[in-house]
């Protein structure tokens, strides 16, 4: 085993000072690749290039000790740079090579840029960046939350700078941490009264929805053609579809109107304050607040649990029986 | 009346019974021959549990299981006696000693309920009236007379109508007739009442069916009244009921009142006798209770007398078929019982009260019947109730929905009030009185009337008392 390593680690080195087997070309592509920043002249580097640009009479000047000389011979060089193999990223002994880059890069943008006027706290447009799996995924690399936050806070800041003045640079950089998805492009239609003064709303109960419509009125209320003691037999039921009026203390400025189908007589009630809350929403869009305390925005995303094998209802087990 | 003419309930035998042609004279045969009952007393014992493995039995042999014997507690309650609960769920309750004394409440006159400015407010009714009224049983279970003092209602829209009707009546000496219709709870058997009430502080005599149910599903004797084409039925039992209550509910009007016609009736008759005797010889006597109606109807008919009043509740019971079987075991349609084919004949206008008078009648939305002919009618948008849909019959006709033509001539031409909720300022005076009486211990503001409104489906009498009084937290 140990005779085979030899022999092919000595034919390697044979083949190497033949004939380059591996274009050192390739190898600065693939640096170049890879976003650069500016380091300062007196930052240590393994990598064969950097060493060929520290190579200068200024660089002797730093803080580590002279590079060794080989014998000073151009060719001999060469042949080193042949030999050797170095890491792509300078990052590589940090174990995490991609991450620091990544977070490398997005320091050195924004000292590039920390000068660019910003918009105020809270104004800048609301992106969702890549979540920690997200990331982690993309790199295939084991990231800490702590450390992905220190990347969020810089691509954070970089996006607070002002739009009119945002360089390309930095908006690809972004666009790199953005999820494929902005979430908060999503934005609800804008709702209004129309001709007739109706405002309409729809909500959503357990397997109910409702549609309703909301005037200007004196506290009537219609659903399905039928009032209120016609629909609904239970008190608890008829308070629930005027709820949203009543903990404004509207009942006597409003009508409804409403349409409700699916479910059962608890569901459609519900689902009638939803959309008799959202509906009262556009005729007083103030009321938002008032409303979401008294339960009338959130859509009660609960329904029935699925039945499971081997339960009787979603979690009842069968009776234990002794045989 | 010999035994072999009189039919004693005699329910619709089931479909294979009616193959068979059966003719069944006598109620007695009938009993004795019945093939099954569902009576306690007649049905077989239940078979004997097995004495076997059961499923919470003793442990197997062998296992070690506690033991606990379950004690048995015999039973020490009385069994409730015949017609005791019946008497517990019918029993009327008009005065709850709890609720205060509402300061300021007026006893109803003649002119409160006629009066527009009265509108809104509650007035007492006074003790004679509430006398006559639980005579002849105008007040109903669930209508919450027990949760107050004293009984009292509310002036509303409509009761000044009907008072207005009642005065016009008596002052020009026609007949009126009226129906009461609406939503459920809408307060039309209080309405009925009121116009019960109205008649009797006017002095009128007052003739009320409670219930048209008790008429037509078959739970009285009925009989075959002789030389009668079509053929109709007597109910001895409940006339002389009926007649009982006559007397002791109009005891003031007909005890001024002497016989003046001369009657064909199977006993003599004093010369100088009053109504009022009149009607409990037929109260005593059920074999003679038709015959004696009939006398007291040709006495209060005559010039002279004062009007009259009748009222039924649960129209749509007696505008179809009836319970009762003919001898050819067709069921007989309720037009042809006797007592009922009374109150249609001067409802349909068919007939004239001579001194003036109201035939008033009541749906009831809570108790209907149900209706073949309009179980297949077409989807309306609309829930209509079976007597708005014979009335709407008689102005545009369906000719896919099968129509009784006997109901709806009953009911042409009748004046059809609709009862729908209260307005906010009647509410806000029943309210108000809710309050008066310790029963509502909120304070009644605008907020809170528009509120109990909005719930009670615009204003519906029975749902405001309902969420502001019975279902307090």
């Amino acid at each position: 085993m140990k005779g085979v390593e030899l022999s092919t680690g000595f034919q390697r080195a044979v083949c190497s000072v033949c004939r380059p087997r591996r274009p050192r070309s390739d190898a600065s592509k693939h640096l170049v690749k890879r976003i650069r920043y500016p380091v300062s002249s007196a930052s240590f580097s393994t990598s064969p290039t950097r060493r060929a640009t520290d190579l200068t009479p200024a660089s002797n000047r730093g803080i580590a000790a002279a590079p060794f000389s080989f014998g000073g011979d151009s060719e001999d060089s060469g042949l080193l740079k042949r030999v050797r193999v170095v890491p792509a990223s300078p990052s590589y002994f940090s174990g995490k090579p991609d991450f620091t880059d990544s977070l490398l890069s997005l320091q050195a943008l924004l000292r590039k840029y920390q000068t660019l006027p910003t918009v105020p706290a809270g104004q800048a447009p609301r992106v969702a960046w890549k979540t920690l799996a997200q990331f982690r995924l993309s790199l295939s690399e084991p990231v800490k939350a702590a450390k992905y936050h220190k990347i969020v806070e810089v691509l954070h800041r970089l996006n607070h700078i002002h739009p009119s003045l945002m360089p390309e640079e930095v908006l690809e950089a972004l666009q790199k941490h953005k999820r494929d998805i902005n979430p908060f492009e999503n934005v609800a239609n804008p709702r209004f009264i129309d001709g007739y003064g109706r405002a309409w709303g729809t909500g959503r109960r357990k397997a109910s929805v409702a549609t309703a419509c909301v005037v200007e009125g004196e506290g009537e209320v219609l659903v399905n053609g039928k009032t209120l003691t016609q629909f609904f037999g239970r008190l608890h039921d008829r308070e629930s579809v005027i709820w949203a009026l009543k903990s404004t203390q509207r009942i006597d400025k409003y009508n409804i109107w409403a349409l409700v189908k699916g479910g059962g007589t608890t569901g459609q009630a519900e689902a009638l304050t939803l959309a008799v809350g959202k509906a009262l929403m556009v005729h007083e869009p103030l009321l938002k607040p008032a409303l979401r305390r008294a339960g009338c925005v959130t859509r009660d995303p609960r329904r029935v649990e699925r039945k499971k094998p081997g339960h009787v209802k979603a979690r009842k087990m069968p009776t234990w029986v002794k045989r | 009346m010999p035994s072999s003419r009189c039919l004693l309930r005699l329910p619709h035998p089931p479909s294979s019974l009616l193959a068979a042609p059966i003719a069944p004279h006598t109620s007695t045969s009938l009993r004795h021959a019945a093939p099954f009952s569902a009576s306690a007393s007649q049905c077989m014992p239940a078979p004997a549990k097995k004495k076997g493995v059961t499923f919470g039995g003793p442990p197997a042999r062998g296992t070690k299981a506690l033991r606990i014997k379950k004690t048995v507690r015999q039973s020490t309650a009385r069994p409730p006696a015949p017609g005791e609960r019946r008497a517990l769920r019918k029993r009327i309750v008009l005065s709850n000693t709890n609720a205060l004394e509402v300061a300021g409440l007026r006893d109803a006159t003649l002119d409160s309920l006629v009066d527009e400015a009265m509108v809104g407010k509650v007035v007492g009714l006074p003790g004679q009236v509430v006398d006559s009224l639980r005579v002849v049983e105008a007040f109903k279970v669930h209508q919450g007379w027990g949760l107050f003092r004293r009984p009292a209602c509310l002036v509303r829209k409509e009761t000044v109508e009907i008072g207005r009707v009642v005065a016009e009546a008596e002052e020009q000496k026609t007949t009126r007739r009226v129906v009461l219709c609406g939503e459920r709870n809408s307060g039309k058997s209080v309405l009925l009442l009121q116009g019960l009430a109205g008649a009797f502080m006017r002095g009128w005599v007052v003739l009320n069916f409670p219930e048209a149910k008790d008429l037509t599903i078959g739970h009285t004797a009925y009989s075959p009244i002789p030389n009668t084409t079509p053929t109709q039925y007597a109910q001895r039992t409940y006339t002389a009921n009926l007649l009982s209550q006559i007397s002791k509910a109009n005891a003031s009007v007909l005890s001024a009142l002497q016989i003046t016609q001369s009657h064909d009736l199977p006993m003599p008759l004093q010369r100088n006798l009053t109504l009022d005797r009149l009607c409990e010889l037929g109260a005593r006597d059920p074999d003679i209770a038709w015959p004696i109606f009939q006398a007291l109807w040709k006495e209060l008919t005559a010039p002279g007398r004062p009007p009259v009043f009748m009222a039924l509740d649960g129209l749509a019971h007696v505008m179809r078929l009836s319970a009762y079987l003919a001898p050819d075991t067709k069921p007989i349609h309720a037009h042809d019982l006797a007592l009922v084919n009374h109150f249609v004949e001067y409802l349909s206008g068919q007939k004239q009260l001579g001194n003036g008078g109201v035939v008033m009648a009541a749906v009831s939305e809570s108790n209907q019947p149900r209706t073949p002919a309009l179980e297949h009618a077409p989807r309306r948008k609309q829930p209509e109730s079976f007597l708005e849909h014979q009335l709407r019959q008689l102005k545009h006709w369906n000719p896919y929905v099968k129509g009784d033509e006997r109901v709806i001539k009953a009911l042409d031409g009748v004046e059809v009030l609709r009862l729908k909720g209260l307005s906010r300022e009647e509410a806000r005076g029943v309210m108000e009185y809710y309050a008066a009486s310790g029963m509502l211990r909120n304070t009644v503001t605008e907020g809170f009337v528009s509120e109990k409104w909005s719930l009670a489906g615009q204003g519906i009498v029975g749902e405001l008392e309902r969420a502001a009084v019975r279902l307090r937290v």
